[in-house]
């Protein structure tokens, strides 16, 4: 899916992306439409799981590749441990921002990066910070609920 | 007489002896997501217990799951929903869903929403309306993790739909209900006849509202999960005789409705509507209605 900006709209600092039809019979009080793309909170881009699996799809995007075990522990909000990743596609560097996948690719949501990846011995275990996960979900249901 | 046994006599008289129902969990694939195999295959390797739903497609029982389905990576991708088996039969009842436009009433919490969404291959409008504004975010969740793209969801009274000023090809009415004694043990305790009635004008009010902004040849798929035929065969039976529309036979799991309701005679065409005893669903009533031409 391509971001064409003619085809976003925001309401109340929530932005989507609209298919042509939807845009055509876009209401001005609508709650949600299309695909949500993310949030703006105080000055701050909150970007929706629907556009981190657009971004994971990029050659450029940052990844974390992780295995079985760490993609259970990420989806309930743990951080990423350095022995739990596979693979590191793109920026190693600390504080960068990095989208977290399991082996075949889907993102599970994303972090930032720790410390240097580069460097081995005496860093901390932990690799990436969880920053927002798909686990997400669940946990809104359940807060729904109470 | 108790509560219980007035509502047991009443089923009685429709042909139906009670009996105690334990409900199966059940799931829809999406598969405008995935593909359905692949999923099986990855549910089957984390030791859920899967059994196809023989009269719906894309859908299976939960046989046995050593944690709930509700957590996996899988259901967190939007691979597929939960969704209780006889819930997911009024959005397969549609005729050429793609590229229509769809109006789905009191659509939250969302499954059958995005089951529409999956069968239109989210193509077209889906205008999902609920008169509960917090409602209206569980809806919303579901479809972001569904990867729904075709859906405007609108904090709106389905009386009130005229509002929207458009005409609809097809309308789902899964309307408020009283409800059946399948998923809710207090059913019994709860419910009272003058509940029955008070829904039953609530539907004939929402019934109303669609039939004047479904276009000519256009679907409506009325469903409740009430077993009460004032919410059911009677309010077909109604709009029948106060709108432009008919009953159209409809292929699904169920019995045929009856036409004579406690000695009442209602139109030939009610016996295309579907009536499901609680058992293998819960309870459950659907009939899909055709606008005539003009």
């Amino acid at each position: 899916m391509k971001l064409d900006e003619t085809l976003i709209v925001e309401r109340q600092g929530r932005y989507f992306l609209l298919t042509p039809e939807l845009k055509r019979l876009i209401p001005e009080d609508f709650f949600y439409a299309g695909t949500y793309l993310g949030k703006v909170r105080r000055g701050v881009f909150f970007p929706s799981f629907n556009l981190l699996a657009m971004i994971v799809e990029r050659k450029e995007a940052n990844k974390i590749i992780v295995d079985d075990k760490t993609e259970w522990l990420f989806i309930v909000g743990r951080d990423v441990f350095k022995r739990g990743i596979l693979q590191v596609v793109g920026s190693r560097r600390k504080d960068a921002h990095t989208l977290v996948t399991n082996k075949r690719g889907e993102c599970l949501g994303f972090g930032r990066i720790l410390h240097n990846l580069d460097e081995g011995k005496g860093k901390p275990e932990v690799a990436a910070k969880n920053v927002s996960d798909v686990g997400d979900f669940l946990r809104r249901e359940r807060r729904l609920e109470h | 007489m108790s509560n219980k046994q007035f509502f047991l006599d009443r089923y009685s008289r429709l042909g139906w002896k009670y009996v105690p129902v334990k409900l199966k969990q059940a799931i829809r694939i999406n598969t405008n997501n995935a593909k359905e195999a692949d999923i099986i295959r990855r549910l089957e390797s984390r030791r859920i217990k899967l059994e196809p739903i023989p009269f719906i497609p894309h859908a299976y029982w939960i046989c046995e799951s050593p944690f709930s389905v509700g957590a996996t990576t899988e259901y967190l991708l939007g691979y597929y929903s939960i969704q209780e088996a006889a819930a997911q039969i009024p959005a397969t009842l549609f005729t050429d869903l793609e590229d229509k436009m769809v109006l789905d009433v009191c659509a939250a919490p969302g499954g059958k929403t995005a089951q529409l969404a999956d069968i239109m291959r989210n193509t077209g409008v889906i205008f999902a309306l609920d008169i509960k504004k917090r409602r209206l975010t569980a809806l919303s969740n579901h479809l972001e993790r569904c990867h729904v793209k075709n859906t405007i969801v609108r904090h709106m009274d389905a009386r009130h739909a005229s509002h929207l000023k458009i005409k609809f090809d097809r309308i789902l009415l899964d309307v408020p209900c009283s409800g059946n004694f399948a998923t809710d043990k207090d059913w019994f305790r709860r419910r009272t006849i003058e509940d029955v009635q008070r829904n039953a004008k609530l539907q004939r009010q929402i019934l109303t509202e669609a039939a004047g902004i479904l276009r000519d040849d256009g679907e409506i798929v009325y469903s409740t999960c009430s077993l009460e035929p004032e919410e059911n065969e009677l309010n077909i039976d109604w709009a029948i005789k106060h709108f432009n529309v008919q009953a159209e036979p409809i292929v699904c799991y169920g019995e045929t409705a009856g036409t004579e309701i406690f000695g009442k005679q209602l139109s030939s065409s009610v016996a295309s509507c579907r009536r499901i005893w609680p058992g293998q669903t819960q309870g459950f009533f659907v009939c899909k209605l055709k606008k005539a031409s003009g």
